[in-house]
């Protein structure tokens, strides 16, 4: 397979796991692009603006790497905890258009600013790796990170209880969860993933400039949940990944790549409430494998 | 004082489109309480529909390239006509976005999220037939009129002068249809709950598709003018107008149809009166505002207070 689609494929899995937390608790938060533009950005900044960071415009150390990665989650950690502390508090479509607003807003501003490169974006970001199978090792290790911190998550107090807000809020509070603070944390959480996916996007695509955080990266990242679904991490993981190579491997019939994500949202809640993924089916699935193993391996 | 007048114009036929857009917004809003994602889209359709409609051919790429209607009709019939067709695909938007969701009476938020696919499709759809590129409708095509009118020191384009006037006309009708008619209350009353309008003998369903038809008629409508005055810069241009509307919706009040138009002419202004070397952050003052409501007031300027949900 194509390592570049690999890499897209890899990049979409982390963004679907960003917009999946806080729809985890229930919350439509159209926000990642954002983090993930200001991840980006700080990447491009550092590493094409200090040389003590060890950039020579070619190549570039993995340590560096990391610390740009530290460094971007430690800003969009504190800009979504302020920002969440407001915006959580709306509901509904409330929270979504806010999200959209904020989106937009950063995208103009980076557009405006001259340290950001303005329209124009910040251009020859220097390269950790020399080819594009390294980018994949790194940024699977990262995958696997993040889905074991959420597998981890999922089974401890705060992601039950993210579960038992998305089910009915009142609820939940009236059983002793603290709502507001377990929605802040799946919205910090959420920014997390997506500035640290950010950073390997800058390094990896060696250009960033203000639309990668526009509208069209909002669709396309819901899309990866709305088909993977909310109840368990490994639904957006295989939607980032599925939605991202469906459209390029039908790039000889046109560039569908958009329509292909209009029909999964459009036809996702009708069609599958939960989302394809949901963990019912998956121990179907695993069962349905495992029956067929047995049926095939020879019996003693 | 003349350059005050000048700015004060401009803003207030640039308010009126997004007033007209909003409003689109209001009714479905006011009906379903969701908002319909698709309107930036049937919006862009409007004036794409505008455009063929008086002869306009397609460019050079796209599946239709080089496709011309053998008619070339007159912008003041093409435009009704535009908007009705528009009318048509918003209602084609309700049935395959809107329906399956409500008869399955699923959370409210998943229709924001079918109508956003819908709307994705119908913009691509239009890249995919006709192309990226920007049409512009001929200004010629008012016929005689003059290119730009004097008024009291300043200069106000005859497009400027039609948009204000179509909106001020379509925003009265609306009111007058709504607070004065027998079906208008009937939408007030779906608007305030369905169930018992049901009872009460109210087709809800129909109301319904009445809300989404008359917006899509009035994005229709907006589009066409909207591309006459400044031209279709290719098939996203009225996603931008979409979720600026946003924004005059939460300003003014979401379900609020004075307060979609007293949110559209401030917005408007606003941007206006953003000062020349700053004008590269005018596209951020309809979230500015936006965000700012939704902090200190979010049921808006003139909405009804937010219910506690119990």
């Amino acid at each position: 397979m194509d390592t570049t689609l690999l890499q897209q494929m890899l990049l979409g899995a982390l963004l679907g796991i960003s917009v999946y937390l806080p729809l985890r608790c229930g919350q439509l938060s159209l926000a990642t692009p954002g983090f993930y533009a200001i991840g980006g950005t700080v990447a491009a900044l550092l590493s094409t603006r200090i040389p003590a960071l060890g950039g020579d415009g070619v190549s570039y150390p993995i340590s560096s790497v990391l610390l740009e990665m530290a460094l971007a989650a430690m800003v969009t950690g504190i800009l979504a905890l302020g920002i969440g502390k407001v915006v959580l508090r709306l509901r509904g479509i409330y929270l979504a258009i806010s999200t959209i607003a904020l989106v937009e807003i950063l995208r103009v501003v980076s557009l405006n600013l001259s340290f950001t490169g303005g329209a124009i974006g910040i251009f020859g970001i220097p390269q950790p790796f020399a080819s594009p199978e390294g980018y994949v090792g790194f940024t699977s290790l990262l995958l696997a990170v993040v889905c074991w911190l959420c597998d981890r998550l999922e089974r401890t107090r705060p992601g039950l209880a993210m579960a038992a807000i998305r089910e009915d809020e009142l609820a939940a509070a009236s059983q002793g969860i603290n709502t507001a603070n377990t929605k802040l944390l799946a919205f910090v959480l959420s920014a997390l993933v997506a500035g640290v996916t950010g950073v390997i996007a800058a390094h990896f695509l060696n250009s960033w400039n203000a639309r990668m955080g526009n509208f069209d990266a909002s669709i396309t990242t819901l899309a990866f949940v709305v088909f993977g679904g909310t109840r368990t991490w490994l639904g957006p993981v295989i939607g980032g990944l599925v939605l991202t190579a469906l459209p390029e491997l039908l790039r000889p019939v046109g560039d569908l790549r958009l329509i292909v994500y209009g029909l999964v949202i459009l036809m996702g809640p009708v069609l599958f409430p939960q989302g394809v993924i949901t963990p019912e089916r998956l121990s179907r699935w695993s069962r349905m494998l495992r029956q067929r193993l047995r049926l095939e391996a020879p019996t003693p | 004082m003349d350059d005050l007048l000048q700015i004060l114009l401009n803003g207030l036929s640039v308010g009126a489109v997004y007033a007209l857009f909003a409003l689109g917004y209001t009714l479905v809003f006011s009906v379903l309480g969701v908002i319909n994602f698709a309107h930036g889209a049937i919006f862009t359709l409007g004036a794409y529909f505008t455009y063929l409609l008086i002869g306009g051919g397609v460019g050079s790429n796209g599946l239709l390239a080089g496709f011309q209607l053998p008619v070339a009709l007159p912008f003041w019939l093409a435009l009704p006509i535009a908007g009705l067709l528009s009318g048509a695909v918003a209602l084609g938007v309700e049935r395959v976005a809107f329906r399956p969701l409500r008869k399955r009476n699923a959370d409210p938020l998943l229709a924001l999220i079918t109508s956003l696919g819908a709307g994705v499709i119908l913009v691509n759809l239009i890249q995919l037939l006709m192309g990226a590129e920007s049409h512009s409708i001929p200004t010629g095509s008012l016929g005689s009129l003059p290119a730009a009118l004097s008024f009291g020191g300043a200069r106000i384009r005859t497009v400027q002068v039609l948009l204000l006037a179509v909106s001020t006309v379509l925003v009265g009708l609306l009111t007058a249809w709504i607070d004065g008619t027998r079906s208008g209350k009937g939408l007030q009353a779906v608007s305030e709950d369905p169930v018992t309008a049901q009872l009460l003998g109210i087709n809800s369903g129909q109301m319904i598709q009445i809300a989404f038809g008359l917006s899509g008629f009035l994005a229709g409508i907006a589009g066409g003018l909207v591309g006459l005055s400044v031209s279709i810069a290719g098939p996203y241009f009225g996603i931008g107008y979409g979720i600026k509307g946003l924004g005059v919706l939460v300003l003014g009040g979401l379900g609020s149809v004075p307060g979609a138009v007293l949110g559209g002419l401030i917005i408007g202004l606003a941007e206006a009166l953003v000062p020349s070397d700053l004008s590269g952050y005018k596209d951020a003052v309809a979230f500015g505002f936006l965000f700012l409501m939704l902090l200190v007031r979010p049921q808006g300027l003139l909405g009804k207070p937010l219910p506690n949900k119990v």
